[in-house]
């Protein structure tokens, strides 16, 4: 008797897990995502001299677009402001966002000096997001936490935010955009965002 | 004469802490003195910081000290010393420091972690030389970052309004008699003026990266770095466990209202 239970609780746990299987196996879960990103940051760093900044963009260009939802977050970091900006004003910040966002990664991940990502949990949030905790640990040096906030778009996962040691990337961006739009207006932004991609370029 | 002349001096370092206590009492009251004027202007746009045009002002000053003397001098310091020996300043410095952190695990009632950071201050001061080397990292005790500001936000004090001090920086309503009470405990307060000017030195260099990141990255540097400032003591006066619950909330608020469709 009881070993019957016993195999039927097993079937049943067997029949749960591989149907949820079956549900990521379709796409991408939200932990692949973010390790997959985090595995092509790692093998740029590596060859990160060879490469150079041009090099660099372009194999993290594809790695962010991938990864990310940049749209969605070009328009949450300008929050209310956004109403006010037109259709083709919203293009151009969607544009000179994304540039922005993988020039910087081009830039600051340049070399590598044995930092390796390992992963923490996987936490639901109560709107259907998922939040994915890691840190990065870096030899000789305190680790760095990472939380990845992603949410479901399309069949997939795409990261919205990076939270690091506490410090939210959306939020403070956020701060920024709304800030200048509000006091040095749209077109002062745009230059704003150029003038940092063309410095990352440089350097 | 010996016991004298560090009577008189002891004497003299308490008169200089005084003027601290009185240079951040006073900025309290200008700051409140401001406060109607500038909430009338209504320029506000983050709650946490209703002063911004009066901080901003501050910020540019700031920012020019730092780069007509402060930049020089520490870049100076940087250039001229050999690097083992600005580590060996820097844990020096940090090791005296430590006697804040164990009393603020104490008074957080952290005792594990004070008993750990105890043994830290113990075996970095005697092993270590006076603090010059930091034994106790190879030991596996890592540095705990713990001081009164943080002490005040565990007991339930609110935060306040973000302020930016003149040569002091970034602070909170909060931070202020957080720092007059670090200032005081901190045992390189009394040492006197040619070790604290080394002190000064030390900070300034450590900062040196992370000022040149904000260089780089900011697009309003005096947002990224309230922001981030704000941000990061939060993390630290709730040890890193608050961050993405309420963090997130507040993101998927601002996710439902802006995904909804702006175009006209």
């Amino acid at each position: 008797m009881l070993t019957n239970i016993k195999l039927i609780v097993i079937l049943v746990g067997y029949l749960l897990t591989s149907s949820a299987f079956a549900q990521t196996d379709s796409s991408a879960s939200a932990k692949q995502i973010v390790e997959k990103f985090q595995s092509d940051l790692i093998a740029v760093m590596k060859e990160g001299k060879q490469l150079g900044y041009a090099g660099r963009y372009t194999k993290l260009q594809e790695a962010v677009i991938n990864s990310h939802d940049l749209s969605k977050i070009a328009r949450i970091v300008v929050g209310k402001e956004g109403e006010k900006l037109s259709e083709e004003q919203q293009q151009k910040l969607d544009e000179v966002f994304s540039k922005l966002s993988i020039a910087s990664y081009a830039h600051n991940f340049k070399d590598y000096s044995g930092e390796s990502f390992v992963f923490d949990s996987e936490e639901q949030t109560t709107r259907g997001g998922v939040v994915i905790h890691s840190h990065l640990v870096i030899p000789d040096d305190k680790p760095v936490k990472f939380d990845y906030m992603l949410k479901e778009k399309g069949n997939s996962w795409r990261i919205i935010n990076i939270i690091a040691n506490g410090v939210s990337d959306l939020a403070l961006k956020r701060s920024e955009y709304t800030t200048i739009l509000q006091r040095e207006g749209f077109d002062a932004l745009i230059a704003k965002i150029n003038e940092k991609i063309d410095t990352y370029s440089k350097q | 004469m010996v016991i004298r002349s560090s009577q008189t001096e002891s004497r003299k370092n308490m008169l200089q802490l005084g003027h601290r206590l009185m240079l951040a009492a006073s900025i309290v009251t200008l700051l409140s003195g401001c406060a109607t004027t500038e909430l009338a202007g209504n320029n506000a746009v983050n709650p946490d910081d209703p002063y911004e045009s009066f901080n901003r002002t501050i910020f540019g000053f700031n920012n020019s000290v730092d780069s007509y003397v402060a930049k020089p001098v520490s870049d100076a310091y940087r250039w001229i010393t050999p690097d083992f020996m600005q580590t060996g300043v820097y844990n020096f410095f940090n090791n005296l420091k430590n006697v804040n952190v164990v009393l603020n695990d104490v008074l957080q009632a952290k005792f594990e972690q004070g008993a750990q950071d105890t043994g830290r201050l113990a075996l970095n001061t005697t092993l270590g030389l006076g603090g010059l080397f930091d034994v106790a990292k190879s030991v596996g005790w890592h540095q705990n970052d713990e001081d009164f500001e943080q002490t005040l936000a565990v007991w339930g004090v609110p935060q306040g309004s973000y302020l930016v001090l003149p040569l002091l920086g970034p602070s909170t309503a909060r931070g202020i008699p957080g720092s007059v009470f670090d200032t005081a405990a901190n045992p390189a307060t009394y040492i006197g003026m040619p070790v604290q000017l080394l002190s000064f030195l030390n900070a300034r260099a450590n900062a040196e990266g992370a000022l040149k990141f904000i260089d780089e990255a900011a697009l309003d540097p005096y947002v990224f770095t309230r922001e981030s400032f704000l941000q990061w003591r939060n993390n630290l006066a709730t040890d890193g466990k608050m961050d993405s619950s309420t963090n997130l909330l507040d993101l998927e608020d601002e996710l439902e209202t802006s995904t909804k469709p702006t175009k006209k």
